[in-house]
């Protein structure tokens, strides 16, 4: 009796050592990164000033843009107006607009390769087997380049515009909806397509009749969460140089114009939220008509 | 199939076979329009053909240039730089996490109770979770300063809205049999927290904290463009002096590090799980 607990004690003994030992070992290596993580960028770095917290006070205190409410509705001239913070307004609404163009040309197109892509990467619809392993494996290259580091090799390439944007963005979304569309393409029904097989359809009719009804809307839906990243995105390419109203963010930079950074923010930040609004009904509206 | 068996079918039910010619026009007219759309918007942003063409060559050339990939003679550089992009992608993560900590608690339905106030805070955290990660870092680098400072901070602020969200989410679908149990045994808050709360919930924030961590990690590699550090601006710099050899290098090492990373989170995701 007694060495039944004795055992069962030592067991114990034994496995809260190694558990304990584990987590000590985890928090060691998790400590000594963080350390060095935080040394190598040099986070608490006195020679950039220190003091983190208070420089990032400093910072939020320089976008404010001094708003006065008996001022609001004053014209451009008057410090502290609606008017003189958003002073560019119709500019950058025309440039948050080539921003939206940029993602709705990008994702419609990328759509239209992944689609073409989706097909050739499919088990159940490309028997040739070196085909599917090619496609698939330039599918996963695009996904692992960074769109920003891709963007900035096409607008050397493109020259500073928006082409270069919607090039990087089309690469980008069909890497990413070309394999979902696959995996979507493997999960249909078979029966359909074998019903066209045996009334003797071409490949082309396959995809047409047994495929496409059956497939359509979750494609589109996928496509529609892709443009909200893509808007995201494109906002971010402008940065770079691949047009939108991320230029004008680097350009109020330029002229370390803090408030006018907020405002153009405040209009990135309404956009994604409108379109996200937007697609969400559309993918609710495609959902509803697919229970009907 | 034969001519007459098709006639009779049409005969019977002239809908199966075809959809009315109303519903063909209306989706012909929707498409032509949709393209029409496509093309206007193409137009406006000025999309040339020829200057596509001048582009494809000039990439062509590029891709040309990048075979046989070279480090330039300065490995030790890149590397360092390399080190630093991790070191801004890891900083960054644990700060994301710490801050969000508290925010997805407040985030919680679980926690506050009130549905006015929980939607406010969402929405408030949803505002923020669209803008990425460079657009911080531009205005970052702008007020600390060149250096991977801003990097850091950009990262914590892309991120914050996102896991906090996540967090919330998880703290609302943990079980609360478990928190009831240890409470029921005469427990203090505290207790019931860690033995009731902790065991569900850590497993999950620290899964979706590494699944930040291998994003920041991507994102990261591109914050050196507009100055904040890492691997980013040192191929910002050769691409700009069109080194292609090197811009090749660069991307290929940072690709086989994202790999590494992904993999060694992806076992200790798995673990946790």
């Amino acid at each position: 009796m007694t060495t039944a607990i004795e055992t069962f004690e030592r067991d114990r003994r034994r496995m809260l050592i190694r558990q304990r030992s584990q987590a000590a070992l985890g928090l060691a290596i998790f400590t000594i990164l963080l350390l060095v993580s935080f040394q190598r960028s040099q986070f608490f770095g006195s020679d950039i000033g220190g003091d983190p917290l208070g420089r990032m006070a400093d910072f939020l205190q320089r976008m404010n843009p001094g708003l006065k409410p008996e001022l609001l509705l004053e014209d451009r001239q008057t410090r502290g107006s609606l008017h003189s913070w958003f002073y560019a307004l119709p500019i950058w609404l025309r440039a948050a607009w080539q921003t939206v163009e940029m993602a709705i040309l990008a994702t419609a197109l990328g759509s239209v390769l992944a689609l073409g892509a989706s097909f050739l990467t499919a088990q159940n619809l490309m028997p040739f087997a070196p085909v599917r392993f090619v496609v698939r494996r330039i599918l996963e290259a695009i996904r692992t380049l960074p769109d920003l580091i891709m963007a900035l090799i096409l607008v050397a390439a493109f020259g500073v515009g928006p082409l270069a944007g919607v090039l990087t963005l089309t690469i980008s979304t069909l890497g990413g909806l070309g394999k979902l569309f696959a995996e979507i393409n493997e999960e249909i029904d078979p029966r359909q397509l074998e019903a066209l097989q045996a009334a003797g359809a071409g490949p082309l009719k396959k995809i047409r009749y047994g495929v496409m009804p059956q497939v359509l809307p979750n494609y589109a839906s996928y496509a529609l969460i892709r443009l909200e990243g893509n808007l995201a995105g494109a906002a971010a390419l402008g940065i770079v140089g691949a047009g939108g109203i991320g230029l004008e963010l680097q350009r109020s930079i330029t002229y370390t114009e803090f408030d006018t950074y907020l405002a153009i923010l405040l209009i990135i930040i309404a956009m994604i939220f409108l379109i996200d609004l937007f697609s969400e009904a559309v993918r609710h509206r495609l959902i509803g008509l697919e229970k009907a | 199939m034969p001519r007459q068996a098709y006639d009779q079918a049409l005969a019977i039910a002239p809908d199966a076979l075809r959809a009315p010619w109303t519903r063909r026009a209306r989706d012909a007219v929707l498409l032509i329009l949709a393209l029409a759309a496509l093309v206007g918007m193409a137009i406006d942003l000025e999309l040339a053909p020829g200057a596509l063409m001048t582009g494809f060559g000039k990439l062509g050339r590029f891709l040309g240039e990048m075979v046989p990939p070279s480090s330039g003679g300065q490995s030790v550089r890149i590397l360092k730089a390399l080190a630093e992009t991790f070191a801004m992608a890891f900083a960054g993560t644990v700060i994301a996490a710490v801050v969000a900590l508290p925010l997805g608690v407040i985030g919680a339905k679980t926690v506050v109770a009130n549905p006015a106030l929980h939607f406010a805070f969402r929405r408030f955290l949803d505002i923020f979770r669209g803008v990425p990660a460079l657009v911080w870092a531009l205005i970052l680098v702008s007020a600390f300063g060149l250096g991977p400072f801003a990097g850091v901070v950009a990262l914590a602020l892309a991120d914050i809205p996102n896991l906090a969200k996540l967090f919330s989410e998880a703290l609302e679908n943990s079980d609360p049999k478990p928190i009831e149990g240890v409470r029921s045994a005469g427990a203090s808050p505290l207790a019931v927290m860690r033995f009731g709360l902790a065991p569900q919930f850590a497993p999950v924030a620290t899964s979706q904290t590494l699944f930040f961590l291998e994003g920041n990690f991507r994102n990261a590699g591109v914050l050196g463009i507009v100055g904040a550090g890492g691997i980013g601006f040192e191929l910002d710099e050769r691409i700009r002096i069109f080194a292609f050899d090197e811009v090749a290098f660069i991307i290929l090492l940072y690709m086989v590090a994202v790999a590494c990373l992904d993999t060694l989170s992806r076992a200790l995701r798995n673990r946790l799980a």
